[in-house]
């Protein structure tokens, strides 16, 4: 969902605590078998147009009452609140992609969702990010973060590059290296830079690797890793010096800078689409190719979750499993934009025929279909990839963006980050 | 900190207006030592028991009364302490030595494991050196520029209570907005305050890259809240000095300036230093400020602003890990001790020197 | 930072206030005037940037030359604020939590510092040391396990998580104590006891009017305190039940910054206690400069 991006904002951001309504109870004093349930997810999950209030149409003994959290992170913590504390949180609780292996690690206090006829429903590397070693699914899943790359333009044009999406696509090349090259080609050009930061395209490389941070069986291998020093090297080269803006997600130049033109390229996953136009209202040249370096690649979405401290996981389940089948999904999509992770949605035409005329007339349901199926490597994240994922975040933006460190002098405090880790 | 021994009597005054009294009771007899010294002290109370007039049930009932109302009065207080003061300190050492998941609670004893890592590693050590320097560019401007503007207040001005208010206007903003607006203003390109040192001709600064910067805005976020604060204490040490030693010095020919730095800068110096020292347990906890300078709120990519209450927060609850989180909160709670008992014999020279003058 | 402490010293009966013989009795000129005004300036100028950007668009940061006088876009960003945080509920939550804690406090300390200041018992002196090196006490580190047994109560996410603990303060005893030691004369308790009423009733009859102009400033410190309050609010109550500081840091940290939507918010925040500085504010600053001098 949106805040996967917020996940990036590195650690917890909000208030850790729970919902307190006294809904949360779950109605104790119910009578005539009236349940209320509590749903908690963070920024736009699409619900709200209607669909919660279509479900207790259907379901006339059933209140639902949904809290929204500003971020994952806040969501996430107040989640983690509510299992330390098994109680006081909600009866369904949203959680995104990236925090989910480290609520794996509590999947006993989920409910396990598993059913016959769920089988199907997602994407295989969907269901087995929610799944556990002992074969538990937690999560219905939401959306997905099929990633291309947005550019501006008129930037482009300027340096007299390719300015339509396919020679845009075709410029940028299949792998990295081209995509380096390609902002070697414009930074020459124009001495100006192609990318937000070095920790943002890390982010499409990252989630490339199989095992970036650490082994199916969790053993931390982040900075033994060559693929991941590599990665790091390259970010940090000499010749991708000039490339980087150095300009930290979600800060408030980087926001200006969608609008002043600051850089030239980024990586965006479908949520990001709504953060692009947000950012920079009145510009009409960003645009987005059907194309991602390196094959592939998806950065975030999210799913649903039925804690078992709830009164009523069985009616929290029938909630989650209603709105996370295929036509609930489509809806959500049209509502806020959120990219289905359902099989079955996919092939809707309400998806895949859908355009976005602030990114020019995009095809933006056929682009983000494509690279949906364009994904192909299933990451594992264990436990510690968020805090390691934070941690390389900090690395590279010492050298990067707060030329505080040489490359190597960041590379050995990520390292002993990261042998600091449990 | 703790209790102050006047020179010359018992009163304990740990804080700014009490101080100057100590030294200043000869001229400012109002002031409240005396009664500390009163109740503190072994004196007794006048209140002597009443005749008995009936006897019996009542009186026996009166006796109660006395004897048990005034512990009946102050037990709030020490219930309340012991569960939400007392008891969580102690039962933070207990957890500080345990293997201790937020979620899954309570795992295994492991000594002193969570101060070893906490000790060793440079996040913490950064942290230290990142909460002394905020509070120390926090506290020594801010009591520079407050004497300043006290004394402007101090003389005979129009509207007094319209600047007083004045000055203690962004007092009543809460740190998290006053947080939101600086970090605004101090943004690294689009800010206007590096816009503003562009159009005088000095480069950008890296407010948010740049150790020192980076603590001079928080700081500047902490000044302007409590300047106008710390200005009302100073302006009210200043009221409480003798007007005959200005008349004397009049008589002896001494100028404003002068009579600033020769009467009024001493005889409120205990209160300076007390204001100091009585915001150094709650500028060695800052949080707010730093936390929201940025929307990651951890205190920068190196740890550039990261506090020591930060660095807790960050362990016990992002990274899910209260063991290491309680033997933060230990270490910062010594640290405020060890300062605390400084303070004490700080404050103890000054009252004293104060009094022989 | 949470509040230096303040002396809590009686106002001086006006009999025993040293005669202010003035220096110069002459007005000071136009430079003192100039300073002060810079200084006026200084601590109004942010309040006024929350309110311009917070009346313009986002893109009013990028405008050059910037505009100087506020714009007509505030209540359009002020109902995005509503929309995006649940502004009017912590308010609500604030004004509980701050009214409840300081009337509390008020109570309690006004009943501990009478009994310190007035009544006899054992153990009186040690037990005032004790409160005074409470002040000394950074109670906020005891946050994990006041965490751990809020979890245990359940009180996660409820205003009783942030009104318990506060429900009476070291500086609110200490305060009383001092104020009505000084404020209020042995023989009206003594008169009223021998008149052969109860301890509860000379309390209630002598001690707490007597006890009154300070019990206000109390309250107000506490209010103001309670309600700027950011760090346990922020830690054991959830997004879906904020006070108002931790409801206004979540418009920062979400996954994109409106700086006039954050503004407008910040603006918003304000104005509650800022009606309150304009009703009280006098009261406030005489209770800083606490009897020391007549505001």
């Amino acid at each position: 969902m949106v805040a996967a991006g917020v996940a990036t904002l590195a650690l917890a951001l909000t208030a850790c605590g729970s919902d307190s309504d006294d809904s949360a109870e779950g109605g104790s004093g119910d009578s005539g078998g009236k349940v209320t349930l509590t749903i908690s997810t963070f920024n736009e999950f699409g619900y709200d147009d209607g669909l919660l209030d279509e479900y207790m149409k259907q379901n006339p003994n059933i209140t639902v009452k949904h809290t929204k959290a500003d971020t994952s992170q806040a969501a996430g913590d107040a989640l983690r609140n509510a299992l330390g504390a098994g109680s006081g949180g909600s009866d369904v609780a949203a959680i995104e992609g990236d925090q989910m292996p480290e609520f794996l690690q509590y999947a006993d206090k989920f409910e396990d969702i598993s059913d016959p006829s769920l089988d199907g429903r997602w994407q295989d590397w969907k269901t087995a990010q929610a799944t556990d070693a002992k074969g538990r699914l937690i999560g219905y899943g939401t959306d997905i973060g099929p990633e291309g790359i947005c550019y501006r333009s008129d930037l482009l044009k300027e340096a007299g590059l390719p300015t339509d999406r396919e020679s845009v696509a075709k410029w940028m090349g299949s792998t990295w290296d081209d995509y380096f090259k390609a902002g070697e080609e414009y930074t020459k050009k124009t001495g100006k830079p192609f990318y937000d930061s070095a920790g943002t395209i890390r982010l499409g490389m990252e989630n490339q690797m199989q095992n970036a941070f650490e082994k199916d069986d969790g053993t931390i291998i982040a900075t033994e890793n060559p693929e991941v020093k590599d990665m790091y090297d390259q970010l940090l080269a000499e010749s991708a010096k000039g490339l980087s803006a150095g300009l930290s997600q979600w800060t408030q130049d980087w926001n200006e800078s969608f609008k002043t033109g600051g850089f030239a390229t980024t990586l965006c996953p479908g949520w990001m689409l709504g953060v692009v136009q947000g950012n920079a209202p009145d510009v009409k040249t960003w645009d987005i190719t059907n194309s991602f370096p390196g094959g592939g690649g998806n950065w975030g979405g999210s799913f649903l979750t039925v804690p078992s401290y709830g009164k009523h996981v069985k009616e929290a389940k029938a909630l989650a499993n209603w709105l996370t089948a295929p036509e609930q999904q489509i809806e959500a999509f049209k509502s806020k934009g959120t990219f289905p992770s359902q099989i079955e949605a996919l092939k809707d035409p309400a998806i895949t025929e859908a355009t976005n005329p602030y990114f020019n007339d995009a095809p933006i349901g056929q682009i983000l279909t494509d690279r949906a199926n364009a994904v192909t490597v299933k990451p594992f994240k264990g436990p510690h990839y968020q805090a390691i994922n934070d941690f390389l975040a900090d690395a590279l933006g010492r050298v990067d963006i707060d030329k505080v460190d040489d490359a190597d002098t960041s590379w050995n405090k990520f390292v002993t980050d990261v042998n600091g880790l449990k | 900190m703790g209790p102050v021994r006047c020179p010359h009597g018992t009163g304990t005054g740990p804080v700014p207006g009490a101080a100057s009294s100590c030294d200043l009771r000869e001229h400012t007899t109002a002031m409240a030592t005396t009664t500390s010294s009163r109740t503190a002290g072994s004196t007794p109370t006048p209140a002597k028991p009443r005749t008995p007039r009936r006897a019996g049930f009542s009186q026996r009932l009166g006796r109660w009364d006395l004897k048990l109302s005034p512990y009946l009065y102050i037990s709030p207080f020490f219930i309340l302490f012991l569960v939400t003061g007392l008891f969580p300190l102690f039962y933070t050492a207990w957890v500080s030595f345990h293997d201790w998941d937020t979620v899954m609670g309570q795992g295994e004893f492991v000594g002193l494991e969570n101060f070893q890592y906490v000790l060793t590693s440079a996040d913490f050590w950064k942290a230290v050196r990142n909460t002394f320097s905020i509070f120390l560019l926090s506290s020594i401007p801010q009591v520079i520029i407050a004497l300043v503007i006290a004394a402007m207040l101090d003389q005979n001005i129009r509207a007094k209570t319209f600047w007083r208010m004045g000055v203690l206007l962004p007092y009543i903003v809460t740190p998290v907005a006053v947080a939101l607006i600086f970090s605004n203003l101090f943004a690294d390109q689009s800010g206007i305050i590096n816009q503003w040192l562009g159009a005088l001709g000095f480069d950008p600064v890296r407010w948010h890259a740049e150790v020192i910067p980076s603590h001079l805005a928080i700081a500047t976020m902490v000044n302007f809240r409590w300047t106008g604060y710390t200005t009302l204490i100073l302006l009210a040490a200043m009221q409480a000095v003798s007007r005959e030693l200005y008349e004397a010095a009049v008589i002896d020919g001494a100028g404003r300036a002068r009579q600033f730095f020769s009467i009024t800068v001493p005889q409120i110096r205990p209160t300076m230093i007390f204001v100091v020292i009585t915001s150094t347990i709650g500028g060695l906890q800052i949080f707010d400020e730093p936390r929201l300078f940025d929307q990651a709120g951890n205190g920068g990519s190196d740890g550039q602003w990261q506090t020591l209450t930060m660095y807790l927060y960050r362990l016990g609850w992002s990274q899910s890990d209260f063991g290491r989180a309680s033997a933060v909160a230990w270490l910062l709670f010594v640290i405020i001790v060890i300062i605390g008992l400084i303070n004490l014999a700080v404050t103890r020279r000054i009252a004293t020197s104060g009094g022989k003058r | 930072m949470t509040a230096p402490a303040l002396v809590p010293t009686a106002p001086t009966p006006e009999s025993l206030r040293p005669k202010k013989v003035r220096t110069a009795v002459r007005r000071p000129g136009w430079i003192t005037y100039g300073l002060l005004a810079a200084v006026l300036v200084g601590s109004v100028f942010p309040l006024y940037w929350s309110v311009l950007v917070g009346s313009w668009d986002s893109s009013v940061l990028t405008r050059d030359p910037m505009p100087w006088f506020p714009g007509g876009n505030f209540w359009f960003n002020a109902s995005r604020v509503l929309d995006s945080i649940p502004f009017w509920k912590a308010t609500g939550n604030s004004l509980l939590v701050s009214t409840v804690t300081a009337s509390s406090t008020v109570i309690f300390s006004t009943l501990a510092g009478y009994s310190f200041a007035k009544l006899r018992f054992r153990g009186k002196g040690p037990l005032l040391i004790f409160v005074i090196a409470t002040l000394a006490v950074p109670t906020q580190l005891g946050v994990v396990p006041l965490y751990l047994v809020m979890a245990k109560l359940g009180w996660t996410g409820s205003m009783l998580a942030v009104i318990v603990p506060a429900l009476v303060t070291a500086f609110g005893v200490f305060w009383m104590t001092q104020y009505i030691g000084s404020a209020l004369p042995d023989e009206l308790i003594e008169a009223a006891r021998v008149d052969g009423a109860s301890m509860i009733r000379t309390f209630w009859h002598v001690g707490l009017p007597a006890a009154r102009p300070a019990a206000s400033m109390l309250f107000l410190f506490t209010f103001v305190q309670v309600w700027t309050n950011f760090f346990w609010p922020f830690i054991i109550l959830g997004p879906q039940n904020p006070t108002l500081p931790v409801a206004l840091q979540s418009l920062q940290a979400a996954y994109f910054v409106d700086y006039s939507l954050v503004l407008a918010g910040a603006t918003l925040a304000t104005i509650p206690l800022f009606i309150l500085f304009l009703g009280a504010g006098r009261q406030l600053v005489s209770g800083i400069m606490a009897g020391a001098v007549k505001g």
